[in-house]
């Protein structure tokens, strides 16, 4: 007999605890299974508790009681105009009675600025002359206002506001005490002491985040400032990257998992690229300032197209952005397609491929659609990282102040993020009132985002 | 007690094939092949490398046209690895390499200038595992013939699909639901969708992995019905577990083993290869019948 199987006449089953013994092994186990779920439960309830103070800090600032003083009232305005104060506002008066307004409430000196910005009428001036209007336009440097088209009523509304009824945020409250004390507030802003410090306060529950806020351009008042610059950035620059980015890391993804060999270069490309995943996002501001706005600026400025004045001519524009942003998550979404197409398994290849079809063949028709859900994920989640991006477009040059609207990619730009910061860092407790709208602004527009992309995402795989 | 005896007869067993194992039975095996016909497949003195580790040596088999040839031979014999080697789907496994000759018809399928697309394309495929595509069942069909420059128009495409649904016994069973996933059929229709999947590109030769071996008693049955059917149009070559399959449905069989060589890499190698009659009643090589008889593996 071999040693092998004299081992094999002991009877292992008496190593195996019986009766009690079994009952407290199993004790124990199922007490570290409990403890494990109570520290998972925990650490979920602290990741959804910072996620609950983050959002009620943001919407404590951005909804709530102001004390406004104005310096001419809108219903001055509209009975100045002959309408009957209690049953139209400002917004109600026609175009033409806005410019009226307009006309008899600021200098000329102001009336001529605005008009060069941008011109109230199509045939005719309101505060420049024709003769004068001419010269300038045929100067070398003739105002924006002489080719673009003329202000529409928002705008004049706008103007209106900012300049003539000029509303004046004395002070303000959180959201919380605004609701609860509502009274207490009101007494305090009608109160003598209060009323000789501020005269003509009025007490306005005001919600930071309206549709004005959201249509209306940049402003230096956080009365009358508004997001549409930097939504409208935020959406170019976020096209710009996932028309670049996507294409480019699917089909780096399809070249690395299906038909690099696996030689030194090529492993030398991949932990390349996981690295990358890692770098700082400043480092690629550093690369875009470099290379797109410096390097490529002929491109990126547009200028081989012709496209933007002498004046504007630099790099510092939306694609120079959206091309950095997507090299910036171009890592992400290499690693996410790879991890997808790994996860088809190799049966449908041998399939396709037994069957005389040739690898791009079988990859177009039945890999890339089995790996395009989890290709789309990564994709998604790498969008909203880039929409929420700060700091390499600091380094690539978003404008700070910017009223005018993005025309097209090679257009000078802002997005939130930056808008945000811009804000944050203002001395006034207005501007972070706005801020926090503007938060939410952005944090909408990443949920109806990344809900469109999830919807086709489900949609696409259904299909299949 | 028992498993151990077992062990002791294994290890004896082990023992003899590597001691006295007598070098003229190889012998004996090649001259057994090479009164075979001239087959649609010819492999010579095939070795199958993946990497430096020499996973099959020196096969020589020809397998004849209209004929069912099986494959059969312990786990790791390396029978799957010479089915694979048949229409280059070893390319697909990195590193891996084959050394003699493989001639179809006569041309040497590794030669520098043949493409692999071409040949699998008359040597077609049967997985293991059924491995439809996620589309439907019609498409399952189609794309193989599309892909392959079928000129047919659409009512010819039908008939297509039709005919290779027939064939593979699957017809009556999915003609109402043509357009329905192919996931949604049962683990043996499902293969016989592969099948038929595989006689719509009209191939020469089908290979078969195991196409059985994760089916039910009943299917199996089926799918060994069909094999006997389908042998009258093309050539088949099954690999399988299953000693009494063999002896069903094939015509020749090959027993292959694996032999340990010095630093103990296991090495694949064909042990005889004959007409199944004679391999099952009466083996030359004492290994060959040792393994039928159940004393082995």
């Amino acid at each position: 007999m071999s040693p092998r199987l004299a081992l094999q006449e002991k009877d292992y089953s008496d190593l195996f605890p019986e009766g009690e013994d079994l009952q407290r092994q199993i004790g124990g186990r199922r007490r570290r299974e409990g403890l494990a779920r109570i520290f998972f439960m925990v650490v979920l309830i602290v990741a959804i508790g910072a996620l609950a103070t983050l959002l009620y800090t943001i919407i404590n600032a951005a909804f709530g009681m102001t004390a406004i003083v104005n310096t001419v009232e809108p219903d001055t305005i509209v009975a100045e105009m002959g309408h009957d104060p209690e049953e139209s506002g400002l917004s109600d008066l026609s175009y033409d009675e806005l410019v009226m307004v307009l006309e008899n409430s600021v200098t000329n000196n102001v009336g001529r600025r605005l008009e060069r910005d941008q011109r109230f009428y199509e045939d005719r001036l309101v505060f420049e002359n024709e003769t004068t209007w001419a010269q300038i336009c045929a100067s070398s440097q003739a105002p924006t206002g002489c080719d673009a088209a003329p202000r529409d009523k928002a705008g004049v509304l706008q103007l209106v506001n900012e300049r003539v009824v000029e509303p004046d945020v004395v002070e303000t409250w959180e959201l919380i005490p605004s609701l609860l004390e509502r009274e207490v507030i009101e007494a305090e802003i009608l109160s003598a002491e209060f009323q000789a410090a501020h005269p003509g306060a009025r007490p306005e529950f005001r919600a930071w985040l309206n549709w004005q806020f959201v249509t209306s351009p940049q402003s230096p008042n956080p009365e009358t400032a508004g997001v549409r610059t930097a939504i409208l950035g935020s959406l170019w620059v976020i096209a710009i990257t996932v028309i670049f980015a996507f294409p480019v890391g699917v089909g780096a993804a399809i070249y690395l998992e299906e038909f690099a060999r696996p030689n030194r270069i090529n492993q030398l490309i991949q932990t390349n690229i996981n690295n990358l995943a890692g770098v700082p996002s400043i480092i690629y501001g550093m690369l875009g300032l470099a290379i797109l706005v410096r390097v490529l600026e002929p491109i990126t400025s547009g200028s081989f197209l012709g496209e933007g004045g002498s004046a504007t001519e630099n790099g510092r524009t939306i694609i120079s952005a959206g091309v950095t942003l997507g090299l910036l998550i171009l890592p992400v979404i290499i690693i996410a397609s790879q991890e997808a197409l790994r996860a088809v398994p190799n049966s449908m290849r041998a399939a396709g491929l037994a069957l005389g079809a040739t690898k791009w063949q079988t990859i177009r028709k039945h890999i890339l659609p089995a790996a395009i859900p989890g290709v789309l994920t990564g994709s998604i989640l790498a969008t909203a990282r880039a929409l929420g991006e700060t700091a390499p477009l600091v380094v690539v040059g978003a404008s700070t102040f910017i009223i005018t609207d993005p025309s097209g990619p090679f257009s000078k730009f802002t997005v939130l993020p930056i808008q945000i910061f811009q804000w944050t860092s203002r001395p006034q407790d207005e501007f972070r009132n706005i801020a926090a709208a503007a938060i939410l602004v952005l944090l909408i527009l990443l949920v109806v985002m990344n809900a469109t992309a999830v919807f086709l995402r489900n949609r696409y795989s259904r299909s299949n | 007690m028992m498993t151990g005896e077992i062990r002791t007869t294994e290890g004896d067993i082990s023992e003899r094939s590597r001691s006295d194992q007598p070098a003229p039975t190889d012998e004996q095996g090649t001259a057994a092949e090479s009164t075979a016909p001239p087959g649609v497949i010819v492999t010579e003195d095939m070795s199958v490398y993946y990497g430096k580790f020499r996973a099959v040596a020196d096969v020589s088999l020809s397998f004849a046209t209209n004929e069912i040839s099986a494959l059969i031979g312990p786990s790791g014999c390396g029978k799957s690895t010479v089915l694979r080697s048949l229409n280059r789907m070893n390319d697909l496994v990195p590193g891996a390499r084959v050394e003699g000759s493989v001639r179809y018809h006569g041309d040497e399928i590794y030669d520098k200038d043949v493409d692999p697309v071409e040949v699998r394309r008359k040597i077609g495929m049967v997985f293991q595992k059924p491995n439809p595509f996620p589309k439907s069942i019609f498409e399952n069909i189609s794309w193989g013939a599309r892909i392959n420059g079928f000129r047919g128009s659409k009512s010819e495409m039908s008939d297509l699909v039709q005919e290779a649904l027939e064939s593979a016994a699957l017809w009556d069973e999915v003609k109402d639901k043509l357009q329905e996933s192919g996931y949604s059929l049962s683990g043996g229709q499902q293969q016989r969708l592969c099948i038929a999947r595989a006689i719509a590109t009209k191939p020469d030769v089908i290979l078969m992995d195991e196409p059985a071996s994760s089916l039910d008693p009943i299917a199996t049955l089926r799918i060994e019905e069909l094999m006997l059917e389908l042998k009258n149009d093309y050539s088949i070559i099954i690999v399988t577990h299953n000693m009494q399959q063999a002896a069903r449905v094939s015509d020749r069989t090959a027993f292959f083993n694996v032999k340990l060589n010095d630093q103990g890499m296991r090495t694949g190698r064909l042990v005889e290869y004959t007409e199944t009659s004679q391999l099952f009643t009466s083996p030359t090589v004492q290994e060959t019948e040792d393994y039928i008889t159940g004393r082995f593996g």
